[in-house]
């Protein structure tokens, strides 16, 4: 008894996790291997959208959405904002 | 994790103001709270900086687990900020992303509402759960889970609600595949939960003022 009040947030998360990950595994057997897109456009009953480029600009498999051109000057910008930020205001 | 991932012209002109207008209030509110009565700390504004280009940088890249998913980091964004200083940085999120072509610019207004549940819900537990446990990793973690299980079921909500334009699905169908992909969701849930959990055990190790456990 005493240990599970000493670990009640541990085994709480843990029981979490178990039906998370069950029902996630489930669902995605279900559907299979799709990306965000089709996945959407598919469950919604949309038309998979002509513009999706799988592959491009891929990293051990981890791409970026959007333009990645613009993805990289915004964070640049944003790291500039954080650096100023810090300056300024310290933590 | 949730977020409506569909392009301008699936919501019609209608529910597009209608979400703008909602999360409009919201963020009217935020700032109002923020002039009048939450008014931040200096080192509010470094800290919100950050996770605005944390969360920013991580949710545009696409994981490759189940044809691919990513991560939003809202859940550390309300640990970490709040709900009112939360809903401005997830404004600025999705904001940016449309800008950079992830998701339409029309959905902004939705998505939100949908990331803002997320931090609101991520808030509440991680507080609540200070009086059940001292554990930092398993509050952010459980913290985690409701907030995007929270957002997970507006995004649900909210299409349903809006219907998408041109398409020949029942309400039933389309439930059925939006619950699919919220349950996908959560799986990721589980990779955000351990990133959130030991972001911020580690913080509560090295800057315990930083969580703001006392702030409201």
């Amino acid at each position: 008894m005493s240990v599970f009040k000493e670990r009640k947030g541990q085994i709480i998360f843990g029981i979490m996790l178990i039906v998370v990950l069950v029902s996630a595994l489930a669902a995605c057997h279900m559907t299979g291997n799709m990306g965000i897109e089709k996945r959407f456009t598919t469950a919604v009953g949309l038309p998979p959208s002509e513009e999706e480029e799988e592959g491009v600009g891929t990293f051990f498999g981890f791409s970026a959405e959007g333009n990645p051109g613009l993805y990289v000057i915004i964070l640049g910008m944003l790291i500039v904002g954080c650096y100023a930020a810090y300056r300024r205001f310290r933590i | 994790m949730a977020h409506i991932h569909l392009e301008d012209g699936s919501f019609s002109l209608f529910w597009v103001l209608a979400w703008w207008i909602v999360a409009l209030c919201l963020i009217g509110l935020a700032l109002f709270l923020l002039r009048s009565k939450y008014k931040p700390e200096p080192k509010m504004i470094t800290i919100a900086a950050f996770v605005t280009a944390a969360a920013f940088a991580i949710f545009q890249v696409q994981i490759p687990i189940a044809g691919g998913v990513h991560i939003t980091l809202t859940p550390l964004i309300a640990i970490l900020t709040g709900p009112v200083i939360g809903t401005l940085v997830v404004l600025i999120v999705n904001i940016l992303s449309a800008a950079i072509g992830h998701g339409g610019w029309g959905l902004v207004g939705a998505n939100v509402l949908v990331s803002f549940s997320e931090v609101l819900v991520a808030w509440f537990v991680f507080r609540g759960l200070k009086k059940i446990t001292a554990d930092l990793f398993s509050r952010a973690g459980i913290a985690t889970f409701a907030g995007l299980f929270a957002g997970n079921i507006v995004m649900i909500v909210v299409i349903l609600v809006s219907g998408i334009q041109g398409v020949n699905q029942t309400t039933a169908q389309i439930l059925t595949g939006l619950s699919l992909i919220a349950a996908i969701n959560m799986g990721v849930a589980v990779i955000e939960a351990f990133l959130t959990g030991l972001i911020v055990g580690y913080i509560g190790k090295i800057r315990p003022d930083i969580l703001g456990d006392n702030r409201k």
